[in-house]
């Protein structure tokens, strides 16, 4: 932990700030490491509720795929943002994330999960 | 095969691959348009020659093959003998709707036939990728491309100097279907904010400079959203 930046330690999400996306229906996130940027966090912190929005997607753009799961305790901030997120979203089924590129454990996600969320792996991209 | 209705024939060119439709182009005279036609929807020119070829050989032939253009990709021509050649050959395709440019010296004779309108009319698809270039050329062109619908630029080294264009009232444009700017886009970035360009589906990198402002621009508008380097 102790080489990530503060600001992210300390959970407030910094650097961009998303405007109001009211037509938004698709997100897509291309990522480089296993574990969460702060632009990451922020993004979904300020994407807030989007009345519009029916997929999220999370590439992980490096070459190989990842051979172990994440460290969930490092993705709990996104966890708790996605299951702002899935609460406001009006998809029947609940709102898909699709983690592109990921080996992920079947609880991952929890407070997504219990938010209406479903959590889908595609590893074919 | 007299009896076989053109629909049909045209169906199956649809369906074959590539590399068939040259013989599929033989088989029959029937058989030779539409292949053709999805023989040259796409071409690729590598070398100043292909392009002399192209404007010699092919534009004036009897049977007007050129007008099944629809996308031309000019690749790693780094500098021409006759810089006017490129506008002759891009004047010569009638139906032209994608231009790609890699890693090729643009003359200034072709970006000013399209800033001054002379070409470009019908262009819906800009992708310049790998260009070394000065930001004021590099806008203008787009600016001037009144039927672009989506723009693709990628390690862009749109260097200032040169005035940016100026108008009194900016082009009215209304959203591009998709905008996507990738990683070392200069100042492009920023100057298509200060122009007001929006976007339905929209693709940017996290440091693309202007990142902020085109997608506040875009705030009401995008229906997709991309972002790369998160």
């Amino acid at each position: 932990m102790t080489d990530l930046p503060d600001v992210w330690i300390q959970g407030a999400p910094p650097h961009i700030h998303l405007p109001s996306l009211p037509a938004l229906t698709t997100l897509v996130v291309h990522v480089h490491t296993d574990r969460p940027s702060p632009h990451l966090t922020n993004i979904l912190f300020s994407i807030g509720s989007v009345p519009m929005l029916t997929s999220i997607t999370i590439k992980y753009e490096r070459p190989t795929l990842l051979s172990h799961p994440p460290l969930e305790h490092l993705w709990a901030d996104v966890d708790r943002w996605l299951s702002r997120i899935a609460k406001h979203a009006k998809v029947e089924g609940g709102l898909p994330l699709t983690m592109m590129r990921w080996a992920l454990w079947e609880g991952f996600f929890p407070e997504f999960r219990e938010s209406g969320g479903r959590v889908e792996v595609d590893n074919g991209g | 095969m007299d009896s076989i209705p053109q629909e049909l024939i045209d169906a199956i060119i649809d369906n074959v691959s590539q590399t068939s439709l040259p013989s599929c182009s033989l088989v029959a005279k029937r058989w030779q348009r539409r292949s053709q036609q999805r023989i040259l929807a796409t071409i690729s020119f590598l070398s100043e020659g292909e392009v002399w070829c192209w404007c010699t050989d092919i534009t004036w032939g009897p049977d007007r093959i050129s007008s099944y253009v629809r996308h031309v990709k000019i690749d790693e021509i780094y500098s021409w003998h006759e810089p006017a050649l490129l506008s002759r050959m891009l004047g010569s395709l009638s139906s032209l709707t994608a231009l790609s440019i890699y890693r090729t010296n643009i003359p200034d004779e072709f970006s000013g036939s399209i800033s001054r309108g002379e070409l470009g009319k019908g262009i819906t698809t800009l992708d310049l990728r790998y260009l070394n270039y000065m930001l004021s050329t590099l806008t203008s062109m787009i600016l001037s491309l009144p039927d672009l619908k989506e723009l693709h630029i990628e390690d862009c080294d749109g260097a200032p100097g040169g005035p940016l264009p100026t108008y009194s009232v900016t082009p009215q444009r209304g959203p591009l279907d998709s905008l996507e700017l990738l990683e070392q886009a200069g100042g492009i970035g920023e100057t298509l904010a200060k122009f007001r360009f929006t976007s339905r589906r929209l693709t940017l990198g996290m440091y693309i400079a202007g990142m902020e402002q085109l997608l506040l621009l875009s705030s009401q508008t995008v229906v997709e959203l991309h972002l790369y380097g998160v």
